[in-house]
């Protein structure tokens, strides 16, 4: 194994996803407190959630019914206790709890 | 505003507790993954922290099976996170301007802590202070996975299917917080448009494309002078 390589990757890699991150900070700044720019920081997050959260179920893999129908019910648990307790952590662990538990549980 | 470095710290912890329910297990994926490399385990939380990015790091993992060169490695990472170049636009006005607090933040600002700082309200965030320590915590929940994950590997199998969820919960969550301030909401309408036809048809960028599409619709709507505010 070749450890120089592996440490070469990831200081490469390291770099690079700074970059991108760093990227509207350097290229901006000038212009950071320019009222415009609070229209998109406002008006952005919302859209991207949406993206993420179309992201993540895309990631899960739904190929079939029961696995369909589990993240249907997880979905829903997490949005009905979020919409009327609004305890973040409460929603998250109680989706995550019953999909969790529909997968290796009940094999679904 | 002269909120104490303890009480900072507490509310960090609690907005990031989700964060660890999907960090954790995922950073274990990764380990387990990357384990699978033959290199010592401790190189797993190492990619952790220099790299310190999900879906680059699962990348990673192709990228060192197969060998490619540094050059390679640069431009792929490069492609794949280029959806972050946008997230800067949404908080950069509430990070500090100098020192090296505001460059760690933004070497930090992933998906998810990109999630968490856009929503909390403005008046109610503790500064830099709060924002740091949230992005600490973040990472050393990623890191803390991808420890245990390569570490453990050898002593027992941990069964995380199913935990990937978590991610999906934390952003529906976040996206009902930021649906309640949002004045027009027709533009969620316009984000679940570009998500559908950027993964139809263009399933590999699919993240750059639907943010592109989002902000070139906001671009035009902002030109148009439609909006009051």
């Amino acid at each position: 194994m070749d450890n120089a390589y592996l440490l070469g990757i990831f200081a490469v890699m390291g770099v690079a996803t700074f970059i991108t991150r760093a990227l509207p900070f350097v290229a901006l700044s000038k212009v950071a407190r320019h009222p415009i720019l609070d229209r998109y920081g406002k008006s952005l997050p919302p859209m991207i959630m949406v993206v993420l959260v179309y992201f993540g179920l895309v990631s899960l893999e739904i190929e079939s019914i029961d696995r369909g129908g589990l993240s249907g019910l997880s979905l829903a648990i997490v949005i009905v206790l979020h919409a009327y307790l609004r305890n973040p952590l409460l929603s998250i662990l109680a989706g995550t709890g019953v999909y969790v538990v529909g997968i290796q549980g009940f094999g679904l | 505003m002269s909120q104490s470095v303890a009480s900072d710290f507490i509310e960090a912890f609690k907005d990031s507790a989700p964060v660890m329910f999907g960090y954790v297990p995922l950073g274990m994926a990764f380990g387990v993954l990357f384990q699978g490399l033959g290199y010592h385990w401790l190189f797993a939380p190492l990619a952790g922290v220099m790299i310190y990015a999900g879906s680059a790091q699962f990348m990673a993992v192709g990228l060192l099976a197969a060998g490619v060169s540094y050059a390679e490695a640069f431009v792929a990472t490069l492609v794949l996170n280029s959806r972050h170049i946008f997230y800067g636009l949404s908080v950069m006005s509430r990070y500090p301007k100098g020192g090296l607090t505001r460059w760690y933040l933004i070497f930090g600002l992933t998906d998810e802590t990109y999630s968490l700082i856009t929503a909390k309200p403005p008046a109610s965030s503790g500064g830099a202070r709060y924002f740091a320590y949230l992005t600490g915590l973040n990472q050393s929940y990623w890191v803390i996975g991808c420890a245990l994950g390569a570490g453990l590997q050898s002593f027992f199998a941990f069964d995380s299917r199913g935990f990937e969820f978590a991610l999906v919960a934390l952003f529906l969550v976040l996206l009902i917080e930021q649906v309640r301030t949002m004045s027009e909401r027709w533009l969620l309408v316009v984000a679940l448009g570009a998500s559908v036809l950027a993964y139809s048809l263009f399933p590999n960028q699919f993240l750059l494309v639907a943010i592109g599409l989002c902000l070139a619709v906001l671009v035009v709507r902002l030109r148009s002078g439609g909006v009051h505010g």
